[in-house]
């Protein structure tokens, strides 16, 4: 399969559509999520998929044979393109809660599974509430700015994460974030 | 205590020193429980593979840990909790109550 230009979500969609027809359910999950929807104004190179159930590595590395991708340590490559694809352990889960929406996006016949934007900014923040990680602020803040999020729910989350400070700088951030949109809106008038 | 449920010894005697330590590197571990370095290594892998762990290079050192966005930590360290009151007073004085607060620079230890 020749993957020289493929994009980051037909090749997500490529991927989740060979490992269901292997009999294995993938739910995509991380940067990648926020390549899709901030129309890669966040570009990732890891395509990171959750497992739903417990599967076998050997059915996983031959499903992957077939698209031309070869096992690297715990990674997936494919000498045509620099996307680094990797199986994560069930559960999919975003903190301590399970992902119960699942969003699909179709690309041709094919169907990519993924977090939905409001359980992507959750899963971004997780790494901003336990790393520190100021890139996944950004991130989380990119899909806001770009995607259709709950913000209600994602601070329900927080709370119950027992992050409530933590979604306080989100928040601030979000707010800095509004008001430069505002600000280049006005320069544009 | 929780062998059964785990498994493994091994595994059970790093969870308990992630758990009370923080963060530590495969020979650190190895050498403050009396394993084998191979027997620490296998584990953590094995654990950072399930989610449970997370690693990260700090310097040349790959420092492990309880991962926090394990959706069953809070549940794990509660089952840790329990399980370090049935170490023996020694044990638990000699392997898993490091000193965790820091000290200046010269300051020798009491």
């Amino acid at each position: 399969m020749n993957l020289k230009d493929v994009s980051l979500s037909d090749l997500a969609a490529s991927i989740c559509d060979r490992c269901r027809k292997n009999g294995i359910e993938v739910v995509l999950s991380g940067g990648a999520c926020v390549s899709i929807y901030t129309q890669n104004k966040y570009m990732s190179s890891d395509l990171d998929f959750v497992l739903v159930s417990s599967v076998g590595r050997k059915r996983i590395k031959s499903a992957m044979k077939t698209l031309g991708f070869n096992e690297d340590g715990r990674h997936f490559r494919h000498p045509d393109t620099p996307f680094l694809v990797e199986f994560l352990s069930p559960p999919l889960s975003v903190g301590e809660e399970p992902v119960r929406e699942i969003r699909e996006i179709r690309r041709g016949k094919m169907i990519l599974r993924l977090l939905s934007p409001t359980d992507c900014v959750k899963d971004r923040l997780a790494a901003f509430y336990h790393w520190n990680d100021r890139q996944s602020l950004d991130q989380a803040i990119l899909v806001c700015r770009d995607a259709e999020v709950d913000l209600h729910e994602v601070k329900r989350w927080s709370i119950s994460e027992d992050m409530k400070n933590r979604f306080g700088v989100f928040e601030k951030a979000m707010s800095g974030e509004k008001a430069k949109v505002s600000k280049l809106r006005g320069i544009k008038k | 205590m929780l062998e059964p449920l785990l498994e493994s010894s091994i595994k059970e005697k790093v969870l308990l020193y992630l758990h009370t330590h923080g963060e530590s590197y495969p020979r650190e571990i190895a050498r403050d429980l009396g394993l084998y370095v191979n027997a620490v290594q296998y584990h953590l892998l094995k654990m950072e593979k399930g989610g449970v762990l997370y690693s990260k290079l700090k310097g040349k050192v790959r420092l492990f840990g309880i991962n926090p966005r394990y959706p069953f930590k809070r549940d794990l360290e509660a089952l840790l909790e329990k399980a370090l009151t049935f170490v023996t007073d020694e044990e638990r004085a000699r392997l898993y109550k490091p000193r965790l607060r820091p000290r200046r620079t010269g300051k020798p230890l009491s």
